[in-house]
């Protein structure tokens, strides 16, 4: 057996045949779902490059395959990567079961995760790229609801992805050359332009992220949520590993105050612009933005603790940004418009998916008690050890986050009806209360559920 | 040999194929001139490439372009712009001429790559990202980024002649014609709500 097979192969082999069912949308969500509840058991139980022993069976799964001469690479280091990955392609596959983001979801949606994966799997780095725009093309027609024209969120979507495409394969190269030449300064300027530009086309960095509110905004919430907690999560991945690998880049002077800066734009940027929406499925793009804000400032602060923070603050985010997501969808569902006129009232017509979304806004915009307020905490105080002014930009942008929260509870709350209704369906309250008891669980006891999450990021050993 | 002589005249080709594309002469055209674009991006491919290795550029090319004009079933008539539109698209054209050639030097100094791998790729690119910017309908989008692309593969063929990349590459540019075609055709698609 061969991990990269396993990991890879067989998901993306999975999602064609889905392609034939996905009709049936039971059907389709058991496969995909159940499918990536094993590959996620897999990789948290299975040793790869070990032999393995279940009664008279023997067998190992080895970490490489050779395609065109190109090594797909799945080691024991990037197990806590597969595991998080899978498990989270299991809950987004199974809320799909309710949410029923249109028939394109489970297929392509699979093979958007297993395109992910290889791009994380290849060497050398610079066909990541290739994967990812492949992954990136397959996305699409998920966000393109059949019956429907194409949205302006959706092609800017593909613009800036596809822009990503030249300027990492130039920066693969030009980084190949200093290796032989590592003295040419200009080399090396061109190397740090060509791969901030393509990170920060993937990443959706200031000024590159104009399309997420707008996609939010149009596409279904579910599949926009789906494409924006893979794709910047694991891009950010791929820049750590491009960051670990060469050390003209790790060690650049610069580069801690580049990050720092555009990550301080973006959570202010999108503090502000999720405060002043009306329009709750563009704050949840503006929520995306600060989120990745965050995630950024904590790479860009060069120190153990942010690199402890980033990988922290992994499932926090997927967490949140799935029950923001799952919470659009009932609202839709119901009938309700997502916006900020239109959920008046709603604690008492939709009180799970209300709470549900006031979970996921609040825990996003890291308050206390919820599940990212740890991480942010911690975060904060190593912010505030290097700079005041920093410090300063990132609670404006945090409190703005909050004020829009905080309008959107009074909105939630007003209501001249006196009493309850629970208009939602019974699978949806499960879901939306599960995932809320697991936010809430994190924030009472991050010490329980957030130091698994280290493993992510060991592999990275020059960044420790 | 002759290919390699006469390369520049593939500038040209490509200058003209892409304005024809950014201007709109109606879908046939439309076709047409991405054909020859392709067939253009070829001739510079073969400057870096074997000729067995850069026909996968014109292979492929054509193929995109047959995947995107079978999507535009009688569209010839949405695509012509009015007079005052086809004149503010060349004006802008050739405000990016002037710019590519001012900045194609830097780029050769840069990549090392010849006058002519440098010109034509610029060009490509930058009309690509012209078309996108002008655009709103998916598939003018989608053959915006199919010239960037090529554009870029120019430069980068002179760059890395991996046959996985190549290969790679073919495929981003089949999915993203196909991509295109499904975006034009989504509406008409039986609606899911």
């Amino acid at each position: 057996m061969n991990a990269p097979v396993l990991w890879i192969g067989l998901p993306f082999g999975v999602a064609m045949g889905l392609f034939f069912v996905m009709r049936r949308a039971g059907l389709a969500t058991g496969i995909s779902a159940g499918l990536c509840l094993v590959l996620a058991l897999l990789a948290w139980q299975a040793p790869i490059d070990q032999l393995i022993q279940i009664g008279p069976l023997n067998f190992k799964i080895s970490s490489e395959i050779v395609i065109l001469g190109r090594r797909f690479v799945l080691d024991n280091s990037q197990r806590p990567f597969l595991t998080l990955v899978y498990a989270l392609g299991f809950a987004w596959f199974f809320g799909a079961g309710v949410a029923r983001p249109g028939r394109l979801f489970w297929p392509a949606g699979l093979g958007f995760i297993a395109l992910l994966v290889a791009a994380q799997a290849v060497q050398p780095f610079l066909f990541a790229a290739l994967l990812i725009e492949m992954a990136v093309l397959l996305s699409v027609p998920m966000l393109s609801s059949p019956g429907h024209t194409v949205t302006q969120g959706t092609l800017r979507y593909l613009i800036f992805q596809t822009l990503a495409l030249p300027f990492i394969l130039l920066a693969g190269w030009a980084a190949g050359a200093i290796e032989t030449n590592p003295n040419d300064t200009r080399l090396l300027i061109q190397a740090a332009i060509f791969m901030g530009l393509g990170f920060g086309f993937w990443l959706a960095v200031f000024p590159f992220n104009t399309w997420v509110p707008l996609l939010t905004g149009e596409a279904h919430p579910y599949t926009a949520g789906f494409v924006l907690s893979f794709l910047p999560g694991l891009a950010l991945f791929l820049a750590l590993g491009f960051l670990d690998s060469y050390t003209w880049l790790r060690d650049n002077p610069n580069l801690p105050v580049v990050f720092q800066v555009i990550s301080t734009i973006m959570v202010v940027t999108g503090g502000v612009g999720a405060a002043v929406q009306k329009d709750l499925k563009r704050a949840f793009g503006y929520a995306v933005i600060l989120e990745s804000g965050f995630s950024l400032l904590a790479v860009g602060l060069r120190t153990t603790v942010g690199l402890q923070a980033f990988a922290s603050l992994l499932l926090p985010r997927f967490l949140a940004l799935l029950l923001f997501a799952f919470a659009l969808t009932i609202f839709e569902q119901a009938g309700v418009p997502a916006t900020l006129e239109g959920v008046k009232g709603s604690l008492r017509r939709l009180p799970f998916a209300s709470a549900g979304l006031l979970a996921a806004y609040f825990s996003l915009g890291g308050l206390p008690l919820l599940a990212e307020f740890p991480v942010r905490q911690a975060l904060i105080e190593a912010v505030a050890g290097q700079s005041l002014v920093l410090l300063a930009w990132v609670l404006f942008g945090s409190l703005a986050f909050w004020g829009g929260g905080f309008r959107l509870l009074a909105n939630m709350a007003d209501s001249q009806e006196a009493g309850w209704k629970i208009e939602e369906k019974g699978l949806a309250v499960v879901l939306l209360s599960f995932a809320m008891l697991a936010i809430l669980f994190i924030g009472l006891l991050p010490g329980v559920a957030l130091p698994g999450m280290q493993g992510l990021v060991l592999r990275f050993t020059h960044l420790q | 040999m002759i290919l390699s002589q006469y390369a520049i005249v593939a500038v040209p080709i490509l200058m003209v194929c892409s304005l024809v594309l950014l201007v709109g002469f109606g879908w046939r055209g439309t076709q047409i001139a991405l054909s020859v674009q392709y067939l253009a991006v070829f001739w510079l491919v073969t400057l870096s490439w074997p000729v067995g290795m850069a026909a996968v550029k014109l292979v492929v090319g054509l193929m995109a372009s047959a995947v995107l004009a079978n999507t535009q079933p009688g569209a010839s008539d949405r695509d012509v712009l009015p007079p005052s539109g086809r004149i503010f698209r060349v004006l802008a054209a050739v405000l990016v001429w002037i710019v590519v050639f001012s900045v194609y030097p830097s780029v050769m100094t840069m990549t090392h790559a010849g006058e002519d791998v440098s010109l034509g790729s610029l060009m490509l690119m930058a009309m690509g990202l012209l078309q996108m910017g002008m655009s709103r309908r998916p598939v003018r989008v989608v053959i915006g980024l199919l010239s960037f692309l090529a554009g870029f593969e120019i430069l980068y063929a002179a760059l890395e002649a991996s046959v996985l990349v190549a290969g790679l590459l073919a495929a981003i540019n089949l999915s993203l014609a196909l991509v295109g075609s499904f975006m034009a055709a989504v509406p008409a698609l039986e609606s899911d709500r």
